[in-house]
């Protein structure tokens, strides 16, 4: 020892204190010193916040796939849906009585000077077989605008034509999924005779790959010419002619749509003889208002699931908060020792909140990576698109800092005011 | 005349390390006063080797936590270095017992999970020492009381007299004014007691002022100057 002369405290506010990394090195010293506590502790913030990342993502992704399927179908359509008839004022349900007919959709393109394309359908599900392999699918009836109407045409082959409606021909074009299904080994399938609820039909053309994004896929279905569905398939006409499920409408643009409503209701009620207070027997739906609806309804869902997790989180902030004044309360002498040492309450404020946040932020990391992966692994599994949520990871980040901040003050203050003597004197 | 006094008492008080006039120290409990000290006077030379030996009860401990500036008294005045300390906020406090105080525990009280090393660097963490400074200045610390050797040892892998020895450079390691030991020796036994001993004999041989608060005659025969208290209030 060199210098035996003592300091003299002239100016006590020159002290510079701890920087914050160390306060952060000595908040990690003392949590791996308690490794099983610390990461239980731990455990409540990743659950936490992997689950507000992972729901948020997830729900975000569900939005968009959902969004994309419904603008895949043509936000630029309107669709005419056999109404739910009222008996004695219970509605029972849609499609219930088929009361659009295939005339009143060639009406709608003779009167409706707006509309620019019109196609019926027809639709059910049924049983397809091709040798030893078979699948279910929905089955269109449709009438030759169709391709043009929904923007899926053939990718080989053709779709039938005017004489093969006609004359309710016994022909199919499939689409990719089907063809998957049937002809697993098969190029092209072309020419093959299938049968649909045992009724054999030719296969004259293969469709386009439209995705299979949300709840339908488009690639599963079989179209066939809309007589011949509702004469061999289905077979129950109306009195007013050949039933329909529906009727797809498209105009000029996008702008032509409420023109093309209008006058599609007014044709229809004439034709339906429907005078005003009476309810209508069809509904004009158009996919920019289901995509609206859902939207919402989505939204609302994501908010609400996040809301719980997010309560997770404040059970993660209370656990935490628990252990800390545990900790305060068994490492009573050692706050004692640091303060009798020349430690000042700002001092061990901070070191029992650096803990505290330490704890909580390396929780809310380990949380956002799991949370991104739950996200990527539910993405792969059930087919929406993996977003990762920006603003989910930044509350992630956020919101693990603030936990650890509020769990932390009380027990912080609570060390910080502890009376050295009193501190010294336990054990 | 009386001003020649008061000159000499200005002078008195800057010259002097610890400076206590007329301290008392009163406990509330519910409505009962229980007074501890009752008018203290005490003044401590730079350099000296004292005692202060008392039953216990005698306000001894109460006496040690007010130099040592863990509490502060009812009434008077207490000078360190010639600064009165009395009016001093707990931040200030802290500030004091981090440069001008050394602490010396009858129980040692090191930090179980830190080394020996770092129990001695923990007061410069707080006078805000860089990290490399605080190495080498705690090394020194350690190799004065003997320690070179077990300066990764951890308190469990200690003696007791070891772990005291870390203790005495722990609280030399700032440099203070005055090294605060209380029952130093209480914990261990003759032969390592007599170790310490020798230890503050030498160290006070190289200046250093230390005050030694005890109940036992042996420890205080061995300082330079005895102070004994009793029901609060010095006796001899």
């Amino acid at each position: 020892m060199v210098s035996i002369a003592h300091n003299s405290a002239s100016n006590p506010l020159s002290s510079q204190g701890i920087s914050r990394l160390e306060i952060a090195s000595m908040a990690l010293d003392a949590l791996w010193s308690n490794k099983l506590r610390s990461s239980l502790t731990m455990l409540g913030v990743i659950i936490g916040i992997g689950s507000v990342i992972s729901l948020t993502s997830i729900g975000e992704g569900i939005q968009k796939s959902t969004e994309d399927s419904i603008r895949g179908l043509g936000t630029d359509v309107l669709q005419v849906m056999a109404g739910s008839a009222e008996s004695g004022g219970i509605s029972q349900g849609q499609g219930s009585v088929t009361t659009l007919t295939w005339e009143d959709a060639q009406a709608i393109e003779e009167q409706a000077p707006s509309a620019t394309v019109v196609s019926a359908y027809l639709q059910q599900q049924a049983q397809i077989v091709y040798g030893e392999n078979n699948t279910s699918t929905t089955v269109y009836g449709t009438d030759l605008a169709h391709p043009e109407a929904r923007n899926t045409f053939p990718e080989s082959g053709r779709f039938f034509n005017d004489e093969e409606l006609a004359i309710a021909s016994s022909v199919a074009v499939i689409a990719p999924t089907v063809q998957k299904n049937l002809f697993p080994n098969q190029a092209n399938p072309i020419g093959e005779s299938i049968r649909i609820q045992g009724e054999i039909y030719k296969v004259i053309g293969i469709m386009e790959v439209k995705g299979s994004q949300g709840p339908q896929d488009r690639d599963d279905a079989v179209y066939i010419p809309l007589t011949s569905m509702s004469a061999r398939i289905i077979g129950n006409n109306s009195l007013m002619g050949v039933a329909v499920n529906g009727i797809y409408i498209k105009g000029e643009d996008e702008s032509q749509l409420d023109t093309i409503r209008f006058q599609v209701e007014n044709i229809l009620r004439l034709r339906h003889g429907i005078i005003s207070p009476e309810e209508d027997d069809f509904r004009i739906t158009n996919q920019a208002d289901i995509l609206e609806t859902l939207t919402t309804i989505l939204g609302l869902l994501t908010t609400l699931i996040v809301a719980i997790a997010a309560i997770s989180l404040v059970v993660g902030g209370i656990g935490i908060a628990n252990i800390m004044l545990v900790s305060v309360v068994e490492r009573t002498r050692e706050i004692g020792i640091r303060k009798a040492l020349g430690a000042t309450e700002r001092d061990v404020l901070s070191q029992f909140l650096a803990e505290s946040i330490v704890i909580s932020v390396i929780g809310g990391g380990i949380g956002i990576v799991l949370g991104v992966g739950v996200t990527f692994i539910s993405a792969t599994a059930f087919g929406f698109p993996f977003i990762l949520s920006t603003t989910a990871i930044g509350a992630g980040v956020g919101l693990s800092t603030s936990v650890g901040l509020i769990a932390g003050v009380i027990p912080a203050r609570n060390a910080a005011q502890l009376d050295p003597i009193v501190a010294l004197r336990s054990d | 005349m009386e001003r020649l006094y008061r000159n000499l008492w200005i002078i008195s008080l800057i010259t002097s390390m610890i400076t206590l006039e007329n301290i008392t120290k009163t406990y509330h409990l519910a409505d009962i006063e229980v007074p501890i000290l009752r008018g203290i006077d005490l003044h401590i030379e730079a350099s000296e080797y004292v005692s202060i030996m008392g039953a216990s009860g005698s306000g001894k401990s109460t006496l040690m936590n007010i130099i040592g500036c863990l509490d502060r008294p009812t009434a008077g005045e207490y000078y360190l270095e010639g600064r009165e300390l009395t009016t001093l906020d707990k931040n200030e406090l802290a500030y004091i017992r981090n440069q001008q105080i050394g602490f010396v525990f009858q129980q040692f009280n090191l930090l179980p999970r830190a080394t020996a090393l770092e129990n001695v660097m923990l007061p410069m963490v707080y006078a805000g020492i860089p990290k490399t400074e605080r190495r080498i200045r705690a090394e020194a610390a350690l190799t004065h009381v003997g320690l070179s050797d077990r300066i990764t040892n951890r308190p469990s892998q200690l003696s007791g007299g070891q772990q005291q020895r870390v203790a005495i450079a722990r609280a030399l390691v700032n440099q203070p004014a005055i090294l605060l030991a209380d029952e130093p020796t209480g914990a261990l036994d003759t032969q390592t007691s007599q170790d310490v001993m020798n230890l503050f004999h030498q160290l006070n041989e190289q200046q250093i002022t230390v005050v030694i608060i005890t109940h036992e005659t042996e420890v205080a025969e061995q300082t330079k100057r005895r102070i004994r208290i009793q029901d609060g209030q010095i006796i001899a």
